[in-house]
């Protein structure tokens, strides 16, 4: 046990300790631990706080993880009983101990009757105790050191068991590889209608599954289908011609104006079928992105982030001022905005509206992959690679960025006149910068450039914390961390693109190597 | 014949781009001149009004530099846009607050028997450990958000380090929510520098107030900008950073950590920015966890005004956008609602006409 290693451990304890203060900090383990609790099949009432069993569990699992870390230094060793229970309760006692100085800390003020929740407005008395175990603030902080590092030893002897089993496991798992792919999976990848088989499945649910639903579901799931359109549409721009957009929600603005202002009956009077007012509003959105891109496509990388980013920022303004109130309404919003109609038959249930938003994802797929593959999309591939070179070899970049920025400003402007037609409404606040940003989000969590990358991206952010209600007030909070972690470690999303090399995963020349900077001296 | 033709078609298009630009930009400045002139002869606003809109504008302007400064030495040495960087300015600002509701809370026995808070009995010690107490805990958060959210993305292509600071962004700004909750707060301020109070100067009839915050700010905001030109211009610290800024490859051959280097520019920018923080709530008082974003996009267009990179673009574009900001409504003759879109407007006709900015060396196609 060299010092190194106790200092990696305690390092490592460190950084779960502050981890667990700042979740606790945040009422994030309250929430986490009735999370559990309903996933394990028992539900709590409104305004019940979880039984403490389950923040055992949470707490556990992150001992188990502590440990797991710490005992892992150095990828060529070979890990021992004697190297991995020491560094692992070295970690756990590192994290109990910073736990149980928060813990003192919190118990004491509270058990004085002091209410910091001026200050931290989560810490009410209830998550204090919570925290506590609702044990008196001494026990429950002792609980925690004694907690944490059994989990952690825990954690560690899990990892030496992981890495003895090792051998085992690999050639358990290559024997199943091998069976499947002789039984039945090699078969099927032969068998050129297996994906018109699996086509047909995803057809079928889609007619059906609307259908079984009811409101609520078909409700959640068209939002997820307006923004599978708004990331199909920016990873035209961002994924596949490499320009990063920021201002994306100009255009969903737009489209949804155009179509609020055609078809209500206020201020305009303009009372338009719903689907001439659909084409005008796609047409529009990418009319405005061919103005919007002349002048500033020549700018690359953060600046054109960020030119368009003012962009988003000044309709939003605009719209929400005085000045232009005769014709947009202001802060108000557009109201008894039109719904769909054919053949002067009305249909607005959210059945109905799920219907035209599939029919709309899947005419954006079919399009959007259409053009990947076409000429357009490959010259798209060489500026987003490298532009320079792309120019050079003859691809007219300008116009082709254009077109890529109108493109997907039309999908916008699509994916806004549905949203605008479901909601009846829209106003100033539907469209501020965090509708960019969670499409960003959801194009680059999916993978940028890949369509069903798209799409899961869509289900994962938009519709998972419409699942887990609970987390409602941590999902931004969430989505930031985990477009840091997911630039850390996973750069080309959850499903990348088949195409090689896309921007994301090509280092850089012009950088100085990292080794190059840890060998120099100090400054 | 046929060839000279050809080539004289092509070239053309790039010529009349320019000239076209050229034009639209006359023609734009001749617009607002016009319309300036007008607004001018109507005459609806005295001299006291101009002269309350200049100073706010110039306060306003002290701390957009201080934040700018904070994107154009990270721009200068990595070529990204700290786009966290408003963040980092809304935890100074907590900082602040936390400090002076501390100091107000402490009783001191005065002399005479009765308690003062420690804020009022040594106003000077409080302000000064308060905007140290803001700058060390902005310093250390950048700190950290250079190690946790840059660091490991050294080497990857422009866009990944980009939108990791979004991301970086996106949770600080809603930790700062769930932790200290959506309300809006109050500094408290110490008696010498309460809020609205100051010298008030008679003009065209009517008092203005040249308030003791906003001439605090501006001072403070001069120092620190002097004292931040002299760190680079005349320190060890600030050669090795111009060097990496230059090379970074060459500067790690000549010895200079490049690392350590990028962590202190990270250091020196945070604490600017808690800085301009705390004086963001001395001044303006209410504040809550939104506080950053507005001033790190406004800091950042001044960044680029000025020419990123460039550190007196920095406090020049600072200056310039607060003071542009707060009388360009005025100017035009629009409404005060509208004084973003300026901001925003100006921020793209200086990348569409100017992309090296006022100060600004041209950067090459590649660093635009």
């Amino acid at each position: 046990m060299n010092k190194q290693s106790v200092q990696k451990s305690a390092g490592s304890g460190i950084v779960f300790g502050i981890i667990i203060i700042f979740l606790a900090l945040i009422g994030f383990t309250v929430v986490i631990s009735g999370l559990i609790q309903k996933v394990s099949g028992r539900p709590i009432g409104v305004g019940q706080l979880p039984k403490i069993i389950y923040f055992y569990i949470f707490l556990g699992f992150l001992g188990i993880w502590n440990g797991w870390r710490a005992s892992r230094q150095d990828q060529h060793e070979s890990l021992t009983i004697s190297k991995v229970v020491p560094r692992s309760a070295i970690a756990g006692l590192t994290t109990g101990l910073l736990v149980m100085v928060y813990a003192f800390l919190v118990g004491d003020l509270d058990a004085r009757g002091i209410d910091v929740r001026n200050y931290l407005s989560q810490l009410s008395s209830e998550s204090i105790h919570f925290f506590l175990f609702n044990q008196p603030f001494t026990l429950g902080a002792l609980i925690h050191v004694v907690f944490n590092t059994i989990m952690a030893v825990v954690g560690g002897l899990l990892a030496w068991l992981k890495e003895r089993s090792q051998e085992k496991v690999r050639a358990a798992r290559v024997s199943v590889q091998k069976w499947s792919q002789d039984r039945w999976l090699g078969k099927l990848q032969g068998n050129p209608y297996v994906s018109y088989v699996l086509m047909g499945v995803v057809l079928l649910l889609l007619v059906l599954l609307p259908r079984t639903w009811g409101a609520y579901w078909n409700y959640v799931m068209g939002t997820v289908g307006i923004y599978v359109l708004l990331g199909l549409g920016l990873n035209i721009i961002v994924g596949l011609s490499g320009q990063l957009v920021l201002g994306y929600v100009a255009f969903f603005a737009i489209g949804a104006y155009t179509f609020a202002l055609t078809t209500a009956p206020e201020p305009h009077h303009l009372v338009w079928n719903f689907w001439i007012a659909l084409v005008v509003s796609v047409l529009a959105a990418a009319l405005s992105g061919i103005l919007i891109g002349l002048p500033i496509m020549r700018l690359r990388g953060d600046y054109l982030a960020i030119v368009t980013l003012g962009f988003g920022e000044i309709i939003r303004i605009l719209l929400k001022s005085d000045i232009l109130k005769d014709f947009t309404m202001g802060p108000r919003g557009v109201r008894n905005i039109a719904g769909p109609t054919l053949f002067g038959k009305s249909f607005t249930t959210d059945l109905d509206f799920m219907y035209v938003i599939i029919l709309a994802v899947l005419l954006a797929i079919f399009l959007a992959k259409r053009w990947q593959d076409s000429s357009i999309g490959r010259a798209w591939l060489a500026i987003s690679q490298d532009e320079t070179v792309a120019q050079a070899t003859g691809v007219n970049t300008y116009k082709y960025k254009l077109l890529a920025l109108s493109l997907g400003a039309a999908f916008a402007g699509l994916g806004g006149a549905l949203f605008a037609s479901r909601n009846q409404f829209t106003g100033p606040e539907d469209h501020a910068l965090m509708v960019s940003i969670n499409v960003l989000c959801l194009v680059i969590v999916g993978g940028m450039g890949s369509i069903p990358g798209v799409v899961l991206g869509a289900f994962t952010l938009k519709g998972l914390p419409e699942i887990l209600r609970e987390l409602e007030s941590y999902r931004l909070l969430v989505f930031g961390a985990l477009l840091v972690v997911m630039m850390i470690i996973r750069p080309e999303g959850l499903w990348p693109a088949r195409r090689p090399k896309l921007e994301v995963m090509t280092p850089q020349e012009d950088e100085a190597p990292p080794a190059l900077a840890e060998t120099g001296g100090t400054a | 014949m046929e060839a000279t033709q050809k080539k004289k078609m092509l070239t053309l298009p790039q010529n009349s781009i320019r000239i076209i630009r050229l034009v639209a930009a006359l023609l734009l400045l001749a617009l607002i001149i016009l319309r300036a002139i007008n607004v001018a002869a109507e005459s609806q606003f005295g001299a006291d009004t101009w002269l309350r809109l200049s100073f706010s504008g110039l306060i306003i302007g002290g701390m957009y530099a201080l934040i700018a400064i904070g994107y154009t030495l990270v721009y200068g040495i990595l070529f990204m846009i700290n786009f966290a960087h408003g963040e980092v300015m809304m935890i100074g600002t907590f900082g602040g607050y936390f400090a002076f509701e501390v100091f107000n809370a402490i009783q001191i026995p005065g002399a005479d028997g009765s308690q003062t808070s420690f804020m009022n009995s040594f106003p000077v010690i409080a302000i000064l450990l308060a905007f140290l107490i803001g700058m060390v805990i902005s310093a250390l958060s950048g700190y950290f958000l250079e190690r946790i959210a840059y660091r490991p993305l050294r080497g990857a292509p422009r866009l990944v380090p980009l939108i990791s600071a979004i991301g970086a962004s996106i949770f600080l700004q809603n930790a700062g929510q769930l932790l200290f909750g959506p309300q809006r707060r109050q500094y408290i301020n110490p008696i010498i520098l309460e809020r609205g109070i100051g010298w008030n100067l008679k003009v065209a009839g009517s008092t203005v107030v040249l308030t003791y915050t906003g001439v605090f700010s501006l001072v403070l905001s001069a120092i620190l900008m002097i004292a931040l030109y002299l760190l680079v211009q005349r320190t060890k610290l600030g050669r090795a950073m111009r060097a990496v800024a230059q090379d970074k490859k060459t500067a790690a051959l000549m010895g200079i950590n490049v690392d350590q280097i990028i962590s202190r520019t990270f250091v020196i920018s945070g604490a600017l920015a808690g800085a301009a923080g705390v004086m963001w709530g001395i001044h303006n008082g209410l504040f809550n966890y939104f506080v950053g974003f507005i001033p790190g996009i406004k800091a950042f267009t001044a960044a680029v005004l000025g020419g990123i990179g460039n550190i007196p673009g920095a406090m020049v574009g600072g200056m310039f956008l607060g003071i542009v900001e707060s009388l360009g409504p005025a100017i035009l003759g629009i409404d005060f609602q509208l004084k973003d879109v300026i901001a925003f407007t100006i921020l793209i006709l200086v990348l569409i006409f100017r992309p090296s900015g006022i100060l600004g060396e041209a950067l090459s196609e590649e660093k635009v």
